[in-house]
């Protein structure tokens, strides 16, 4: 019987963390209670050496000193304080008003705007009830096919998760060891690519069932010219001169910015890109401006409303994540930005009260506590499970599987989509993740493209992590974008307040059906992911460079961000295997590990 | 305790509204600790920022400015995990825990914080403690020029870990006072309000005041015309 659990320790612990887990005691310590009680199993049995427990104050403190989860608490306050700022709902009253005239066109409209308030909130919730609340009695109010519009709803709010700046995709660079910058950079593009496929799909149904998404009738535009003009060819107008503005700039950019911070290297795309789009929009605004001021009157009521909306989340864009693609904020310093001007724009707006403001600040430390305990709880389990040599098992489960790889890839993919049906994503983030990262960080790279960087592999492998751990907002029983959306739909039939028709409730039914095709599109997208590591790896590749540089400032800086400093060095020698090797082994041997903190340790004291 | 007998009965009475003023108490010194610790998020926000934006400006920086950041966070995280317990917030996964009875549920817990919970608590302070006294007592300062002196921010982990251990004492009296029926359900969640109800609610209220402000100017609109 000894013998028996003595050989077989990882597995044993493996079904014995499901099992405390299915309990359904808090996660955190259910977690921590399992390496415990198998920790104190191997220690008796004299699998793991006493001194075990010692390592776990060090791994504490590593964790208080993690700046990069730093970002978690900074990105929530942020996302808090924005969906109480009116951002959501003028963004949805006017790209609503722009898009209505076309058919399909209010869906455009919640899709373009769940990108952007994905790009700045990050928060699904926020982004399913502003919608909910805004958009879906409009699209019912015009006949929209339920479903469809349900479907979008739900669909364009969980771009929170896959578009940076997410929650998930720091949790994601932090249990993968890579930089959240590379995760962000990586993860752009898939997202974009998304919510393409999303604009495709409407525009498919636009064509097949026009009577599905009809287009808004004419009295309820509400920026109508004094003529009677919709007021689109003005703002056409001036979206071609600011988009020329956007192209010349790109081109032009390299040489004008890299003798300004005095870079050899060529500017990374993603820099060009947010760049170029900011000087579009600040020429947008500087004509609009104008306009408005000198009473000019060449552009239409709608350009203008359109511009003036605009502005604040593309600023809000530019301070997050454009400071941190062009490398002068660091994830945690852009999401500090970004907290601060949300709260200057919900200030400006008028919307920033004391409670609002004490109950952003009470969320956002609960949420900080509780996704901290978890990564606490895990660090023990998984302390233990590796020093009961459970990584090794982990590995040998994945050596018979057809496919290799790929089939690993596959295998993994199936696994969180159904785990996301029923666990929230920062438990599968810090309890499947770090289980398999060694085995993800050793199989991968030969998939990528050759003369790919090895360590691309793991940022590949979180982004189709994120990319599947979207559908679990989607999936019932736990699909949460689908009980927001619950939460604020009409559950009685009512009188609709402007055409005074009667409108039927809406089914949950028609809820769940709404997200399957969007579902699929996700899935899709996760196959396009794996099929493709170049959309990931695309993204990052120049950028690589950069970071390098930056690393080495920040070792010059402080030189207790040791951790980021060894990931910068890795990427610092593109296809370096001795980095990269380094690193693996750092955490395939956990006794090694913990002698080398311990080590560490003594040296911290004077 | 003797349950059967009728005097026995009215001591444990006695001690377990004894045992719920301790529980009481744990409460509001955790609700009190974590009211306060929410305002950190704000000055880890307000110092972040800043030290970015200084830094990017004057092109000075300080490792302090930096350090004080992390002494922030743990500060947020650690004081606020018998808050956030209180308040029933850590993540459960509550597949099978759903379907329980109630008072199933409920013996659930109690078997979590004594089996699970307790351990790990008392564990954790035990080992935490040395590493701070070590660092009182040799003055540890952080290795990078200008940081801060370290003993603040290794003390945090015991406090933290009291602090859930008391929360955790306090929840498991209230969970047998309840099986006694002695309170109401400890587990159902004392928040007013959820961030996403008054999110619901500020959108409909401003769409009321939208209408509201229409239908005064089709109001003032429609007597004109008379």
């Amino acid at each position: 019987m000894m013998a028996f659990i003595a050989q077989n320790i990882a597995p044993i612990m493996f079904v014995g963390l499901v099992c405390f887990l299915l309990l359904g005691f808090p996660v955190a310590f259910s977690l921590a209670a399992c390496g415990l009680v198998f920790g104190t199993i191997g220690i008796e049995l004299g699998l793991l050496p006493p001194t075990l427990v010692q390592a776990f104050p060090l791994r504490i403190i590593g964790i208080m000193k993690n700046d990069t989860l730093l970002a978690i608490p900074f990105f929530t306050f942020m996302g808090l304080i924005l969906e109480r700022s009116g951002m959501a709902e003028d963004l949805l009253d006017t790209i609503g008003q722009l898009f209505g005239p076309l058919r399909g066109g209010l869906a455009f409209a919640v899709i373009f705007v769940g990108a952007m308030l994905a790009a700045t909130t990050g928060v699904v919730a926020a982004s399913v009830i502003s919608m909910g609340l805004i958009s879906l009695p409009i699209m019912l109010r015009y006949g929209y096919n339920r479903t469809i519009a349900t479907g979008t709803i739900t669909a364009s709010g969980t771009l929170a998760q896959a578009i940076p700046p997410s929650l998930v995709l720091i949790v994601l660079a932090d249990q993968l060891g890579r930089s959240v910058g590379d995760m962000y950079a990586g993860a752009l593009i898939p997202g974009l690519i998304l919510v393409a496929l999303y604009l495709g799909f409407v525009v498919l149904v636009a064509f097949i069932k026009p009577k599905w998404v009809p287009a808004l009738p004419a009295e309820a535009r509400i920026y109508r010219e004094p003529n009677g003009a919709s007021g689109h060819r003005s703002l056409l107008v001036l979206f071609l001169v600011c988009g020329i503005a956007g192209y010349v700039w790109s081109k032009v950019h390299q040489s004008v910015i890299n003798p300004l911070v005095g870079r050899q290297l060529p500017a990374p795309g993603d820099e060009i890109f947010i760049m170029s789009m900011t000087v579009a929009s600040v020429l947008a605004l500087v004509l609009a401006l104008v306009n408005k001021f000198f009473r000019i009157g060449l552009l239409s009521r709608l350009t203008e409303q359109v511009t003036f909306v605009l502005i604040p989340p593309l600023v809000l864009i530019f301070l997050v994540l454009g400071t941190i693609f062009l490398g002068i904020a660091t994830p945690t310093e852009g999401g500090a930005m970004g907290a601060l001007g949300a709260l200057i724009m919900a200030g400006g707006r008028g919307r920033l009260s004391k409670s609002l403001l004490v109950q952003a600040l009470d969320n956002t430390a609960k949420l900080s506590c509780f996704v901290l305990f978890i990564l606490v709880g895990s660090t023990v389990f998984s302390f233990t499970f590796n020093a009961a040599d459970g990584h090794i098992w982990v590995e040998h489960l994945f050596d018979n599987m057809p496919g290799g790889a790929m089939g690993f890839l596959i295998v993994v993919n199936i696994m969180v989509f159904i785990l996301g049906m029923f666990i929230d994503f920062f438990e599968i983030a810090f309890i499947v993740v770090p289980i398999l990262a060694p085995v993800a960080a050793k199989i991968l790279p030969e998939l990528l493209p050759a003369g790919t960087p090895p360590e691309m592999a793991l940022i590949w492998f979180g982004v189709i992590i994120a990319m599947n751990l979207q559908t679990s907002f989607l999936t019932p029983p736990f699909g949460f974008a689908l009980f927001y959306l619950r939460s604020v739909a009409a559950k009685q039939d009512y009188k609709d307040n402007v055409t005074g028709e009667h409108i039927p409730a809406v089914e949950t039914s028609q809820i769940y059906k709404g997200s399957i095709a969007f579902i699929c599109l996700q899935l899709v997208m996760v196959a396009a992911v794996i099929a493709f590591p170049t959309l990931v790896t695309g993204g990052i590749e120049q950028a690589v460079q950069i970071d390098a540089d930056k690393a080495l400032q920040s070792m010059t800086e402080s030189s207790n961000a040791a951790r980021d400093g060894s990931a910068g060095a890795a990427s610092a020698v593109p296809g370096g295997p001795a980095a990269s090797g380094a690193e693996g082994g750092e955490k395939e041997d956990p006794m090694k590990g913990l002698l080398e903190s311990m080590k560490a340790d003594e040296g911290k004291k004077p | 305790m003797t349950a059967g007998d009728q005097p026995g009965r009215g001591a444990e009475e006695t001690v377990m509204q004894g045992l719920l003023r301790v529980s009481r108490a744990i409460d509001s010194l955790n609700e009190r600790v974590g009211r306060s610790v929410i305002w950190l998020v704000l000055m880890a926000v307000l110092i972040s920022a800043g030290n970015a934006i200084i830094r990017k400006l004057f092109d000075t920086s300080s490792n302090a400015w930096l350090e004080v950041q992390w002494y922030l966070f743990s500060a947020i995280f650690l004081l606020a995990s018998g808050y956030t317990l209180m308040r029933n917030e850590h993540v459960r996964i509550d597949v099978l825990l759903h379907r329980l009875p109630k008072r199933g549920q409920i013996w659930v817990d109690i078997f979590g914080f004594i089996f699970f919970m307790m351990p790990f608590v008392l564990l954790m302070i035990y080992l935490s403690w040395p590493v701070f006294t070590r660092a009182f007592f040799s003055g540890e300062m952080s290795e990078n020029a200008g940081g801060l002196i370290r003993w603040p921010v290794y003390i945090l982990a015991p406090i933290g870990f009291t602090l859930l251990a008391l929360q955790s004492v306090s929840e498991l009296i209230k969970r047998f006072a309840f099986l006694k029926g002695l309170i109401d359900d400890p587990t159902r969640r004392k928040v007013e309000k959820t961030a996403e109800e008054e999110l619901a609610e500020a959108i409909r209220a401003e769409a009321e005041r939208e209408l509201a402000r229409e239908e005064v100017e089709i109001g003032t609109a429609g007597r004109s015309l008379k």
